[in-house]
């Protein structure tokens, strides 16, 4: 790098070492005078180095007489640049064009990546923040995503307070909340008092929570607004303060406004207001365990001291952990466990880890997709920049005369090379700005790929000065990656050779673009290959399809306790809107679930079957509550036994599970070659569990979380107390919209003020459901088709330039007796030979990124030999053909027209 | 009380550089005093301009420089002219003779009165 940056005029070293030899030997001399005048020496040095006015100084005056120089210079190189560029439009638009391709998709990916993966929280020192997990078996009941614990735990933690300068913890929900009369579903976050301070959030104005409003369960209705949805909802009004909403019919007053730009902790689900943990009864209905220290549904985070090393917590907090686990096990209401469960239990640990991002299961489902297609744009990038290397190439040997004459006039090597690297910044810094203006809107085409519901995302497609910053980086590096090669080759050539040339043999220039190509043809084989993986693994999982038919089928929602509703109250209006669809002319068969379908969650967890013995399931069982007809409505057929019916139901408010439907997966797993009508199940692992659920049917396998879904499923009974609740699944006719109105009335005449949500049809459920993989194919297939368009344009481009060189070699073979198809092969096996040498480049790179992608992919393997086969082939026809139009003129060059250009 | 040594005027320093290579290669030393011997101590030079102005000219192609042995015997480095400064001299001379006649053609005008 150093002999580059010398061999472009930038000896520093040299100059400074001679401007001292000279600054020393003016000095010397003038002591030397003045010391002939009387002075003492160190008199006279004092005095001379006076006069000059400091050395420093004189040394900063004439460093600036070195860089204006280079100013003037880089401005000289780059106007005479413009001027040529202007000259040549087409190669402009062509350059241009490329890179800005290149760096638009890279700056909209990264801005992606920056927002998702890198950025940190909008709030006081996020690196002093720190997510607290239990390692090990809580033997508790979970509620929600990621790294969960009690709320009591959390207490505990914000007392034990040697390491962290507090505790809060938070549990994401969904709130029916009612402003006026309209009522909406709302993100809400349910969080302890400590949650603002801790994090060093400030009030918009008003007040945020303290530790007064969480303490009595039930008796702090206060909420805080997101300043949002405070400025978006409520039109920004200042007397929001004292102002009643109602949040699941429970009238809360709002408190305060957060401060702008703090959008929660999670990136995926932005809240629109913020509950006291004291108040979850009413925020979460249907589950109240605030006090339980069985129940896990909260992220705990802690900010530790400063001083304090993420170790020391750690190590410091362990001690604590297993007085607490001790003291667990003799608290009433513990649960009975194996001895095996129990020493898992005791035997857990308390796990730090950095959480200066916060916690989102976004980020956690999108780090490898989009570490994937950053690498993929980063690839594009370099194929781009290859591309403009050997446009400028091409531009240079058309200039050759132009430039050998300007040397042979005195021009340095080094001057004609810093004005074409001048060139190839300038044309950089063109497809940077149009980069930069395609940027946002490739990234909002990307972030309408992500799902979102009541929740908002907190993404943006702006570009803001990080995201500039990283454009301008990526454009200079650009420059220099596709000017270095043209430039450093200038003038390579001898003068005199150069100047007699007449288009005989081809010198230097061709042998580096075609390099170059071949790199570009590796590369792209990469992109292509990668393409493929992905475009199989959408296609295959649509083909694969969830196992029932989604045509026609419509799902929505209904949640009666957000509404208030007791639990009897809400199953009777559950089985009064069940009624009410029967009847509906629009419904050809319908349904009720308590956990929706294709969503990417499920109500889960290990259940015991028994047998002639008493077995407990290795993996988590993928559970639901479904009404009669659930399975017929799906189309998923009931392999044995029969589907639930009306003997299965129970009066409302009465519960207890009798009867249940595994699927086959479940008894082919954990029952064998039995017939599993009969045998019995419970649900849960520990030693007294009951097994009193009669397994009564089972059903085709089909999938339940998603599409990739091949799990143990187990359906019990709705209407055997789990109908607080539901979601609807109806396989209708007529048209969605249609449907939408009529079932609208029979909800709004059961209850005006409940909300229907989530109506959308079962198609775009799984669409939806499908959203990465389709990212990852629309993104990585668009990139393999710009990728081998660049480089057919790069092939073409310097088969051509070989071809126009050797006319009159091939004119004189054709006049010695060569046929044409020799001379199309003189052309074609040059083409060949880039072609092979980028495809052994490229696979085994193609072989180590395919682990990178493994995870990603579906029904098909990384290596799977006929997709990469199929790739390179598709690559070498594309390129073949791309080489046969300057074959073809080699071929039908005239001897004499060739021969007569000498 | 010797007589106050003025300052150069701004922007005369480049010219006068370029005249006194003119005469044939010095270094930096050389020229400070040379500046001084020749405008009989009247001109003051900055010594500390004296350099930066040196490089300036070196850059803009009109003085080539060379390490030489001095006077003294030890290395310095001596500038001189290039072709293009010796014009550069020219077309400053010729500007400041226009210059200063013009001055003095006022100065004259204004003493008739």
């Amino acid at each position: 790098m150093r002999r580059l940056l010398n061999w472009f005029g930038f000896r520093r070293e040299k100059l400074e070492s001679e401007l001292d030899r000279e600054l020393r030997y003016h000095i010397d001399r003038r002591i030397d005078d003045l010391v002939r005048t009387g002075l003492s020496e160190p008199e006279a040095r004092r005095q001379a180095i006076l006069e000059l006015g400091g050395l420093a100084q004189v040394r900063e005056e004439v460093r600036d007489a070195w860089l204006i120089r280079r100013l003037r210079e880089f401005f000289h190189d780059l106007r005479f640049a413009a001027r040529a560029f202007l000259r040549t439009p087409s190669f402009t638009a062509t350059a241009v064009l490329s890179l800005a391709l290149g760096i638009g998709a890279t700056t909209a990916i990264y801005s992606l990546v920056d927002q998702v993966l890198l950025r940190q929280l909008p709030i006081r020192g996020p690196d002093r923040l720190v997510l607290i997990d239990w390692n090990g078996d809580q033997l508790a009941d979970g509620w929600g995503s990621g790294n969960l614990m009690s709320y009591p735990i959390c207490r505990d933690l914000q007392i034990e307070d040697r390491f962290f300068d507090g505790v809060f913890c938070r549990h994401p929900t969904t709130v029916n909340l009612s402003i006026g009369s309209e009522t909406k579903p709302a993100a809400a976050e349910v969080v302890s008092g400590t949650y603002f301070s801790v994090l060093g959030v400030r009030p918009s104005f008003g007040r945020l929570f303290s530790n007064e409003d969480d303490r009595t369960p039930g008796a702090h209705p206060v909420v805080v607004l997101s300043h949002d949805f405070w400025h978006s909802q409520l039109g920004g009004t200042a007397d929001v303060i004292g102002k009643k909403v109602i949040v699941n019919r429970h009238p809360m007053t709002v408190i305060g406004v957060a401060a702008a730009g703090f959008r929660g902790v999670d990136i995926g689900e932005v809240p629109s207001l913020w509950v006291p943990a004291a108040m979850k009864a009413a925020a979460t209905p249907g589950w109240d365990r605030l006090l339980d220290r069985r129940a896990r549904w909260m992220h705990v985070f802690g900010r530790l001291k400063p001083g304090v090393s993420l170790e020391q917590a750690k190590a410091g907090l362990q001690p604590w952990f297993k007085a607490m686990l001790q003291e667990d096990t003799r608290r009433a209401g513990f649960p009975r466990a194996t001895a095996a469960q129990l020493q898992e239990f005791l035997g857990s640990t308390l796990e730090l880890t950095p959480a200066p991002r916060g916690w989102s299961g976004l980020r956690q489902r999108l780090t490898q997709p989009l570490w994937v297609l950053f690498a993929a744009t980063a690839v594009l990038l370099a194929l781009a920049c290859l591309n403009v290397a050997g446009l400028f190439l091409a531009r240079g040997s058309a200039r050759d005369r132009e430039i050998t004459t300007r040397m042979a006039l005195g021009a340095s090597r080094a001057r004609i090379g810093r004005q074409l690297l001048a060139g190839s910044i300038l044309i950089a810094f063109a497809g940077g700005v149009l980069g930069v203006v395609l940027a946002p809107l490739a990234a909002k085409a990307l972030i309408a790929f992500l799902p979102r519901d009541a929740a908002a995302i907190d993404l943006q497609s702006r570009i803001d000065a990080r995201l500039l910053l990283f454009a301008v980086a990526i454009s200079v590096i650009a420059g220099l990656l596709s000017g270095v090669a043209p430039a450093l080759h200038s003038g390579r050539n001898s003068l005199i050779a150069s100047l007699r040339e007449r288009g005989g043999t081809p010198f230097g220039g061709v042998r580096l673009r075609k390099v170059l190509v071949t790199a570009q043809i590796a590369f792209t084989l990469v992109l292509v290959v990668g393409a493929a993986l992905f475009v199989q693994t959408l296609v295959g999982l649509m083909a694969k399809g969830p196992g029932f038919s989604t045509s026609s089928m419509v799902s929505f929602t209904l949640d009666p306790l957000r509404n208030g509703y007791s639990r009897p109250e809400a199953s009777r209006l559950i089985r009064r809107v069940h009624a009410d669809l029967a009847s509906l002319p629009e419904t050809r068969n319908f349904a009720v679930a308590s956990t929706p379908l294709l969503s990417g969650g499920s109500w889960n967890g290990t259940m015991t079957i028994q047998t002639n013995e008493r077995i407990v399931t290795d993996r988590i069982v993928h559970r639901n509550a479904v009404s009669p007809g659930f399975f017929a409505t799906l189309g998923a057929q009931i392999v044995a036994g029969r589907d639930f019916n009306e003997r299965d139901s129970r009066p409302p408010g009465q519960t207890g599970t009798r009867s249940a439907i595994i699927n086959e997966s479940f008894a082919k797993r954990y029952l064998g070659s039995r017939s599993p009508l009969g045998s019995r199940v419970g649900i849960g692992d520990a030693p007294d569990t009951r097994t009193d659920i009669e397994i009564v049917g089972v059903v085709a396998d089909f999938s339940y979380r998603g599409l990739r879904d091949e799990s143990e499923q187990a359906y019990f009974p709705i209407f055997e107390g789990r109908d607080a609740g539901g979601i609807f699944y109806l396989r209708i006719r007529g048209t969605p919209e249609s449907a939408f109105q009529s079932i609208r009335t029979i909800v709004h005449n059961a209850d005006p003020t409940l909300p229907l949500s989530g109506y959308r049809t079962l198609d775009e459920q799984l669409n939806r459901s499908l959203n990465t993989e389709r990212m990852l194919a629309t993104v990585s297939g668009g990139f393999g088709a710009l990728a081998l368009l660049l480089s057919l344009v790069g092939l073409y481009g310097v088969m051509s330039f070989v071809v126009t060189q050797r006319t009159r070699e091939i004119g004189v073979r054709f006049a010695l007796g060569a046929t044409r198809s020799s001379a199309l092969w003189l052309v074609l096996r040059d083409a060949i030979v880039m072609i092979a040498a980028g495809t052994a480049i490229a696979l085994p790179c193609v072989w180590a990124l395919g682990r990178l992608v493994e995870s990603q992919l579906f029904g098909v393997q990384p290596t799977d030999a006929i997709t990469i086969a199929a790739a390179s082939l598709l690559l070498a026809a594309v390129a073949l053909g791309a080489a046969l139009i300057p074959a073809y003129r080699a071929s039908i060059v005239n001897p004499t027209d060739a021969l007569r250009f000498e | 009380m010797p007589t106050p040594r003025f300052p150069i005027p701004q922007g005369t320093l480049d010219m006068l550089i370029l005249q006194v290579l003119s005469l044939e290669p010095a270094h930096g030393y050389g020229i400070a005093q040379r500046l001084e011997q020749v405008s009989r101590q009247v001109v003051q030079v900055n010594q500390g301009s004296l350099y930066p102005a040196l490089h300036r000219l070196e850059q803009k192609g009109w003085l080539q420089a060379e390490w030489k042995q001095s006077e003294t015997g030890r290395e310095a480095k001596f500038y001189s002219l290039t072709r293009s400064g010796r014009k550069q001299l020219a077309v400053e001379r010729a500007s400041w003779d226009r210059l200063t006649g013009a001055v003095k053609l006022i100065f004259n005008e204004g003493s008739r009165s």
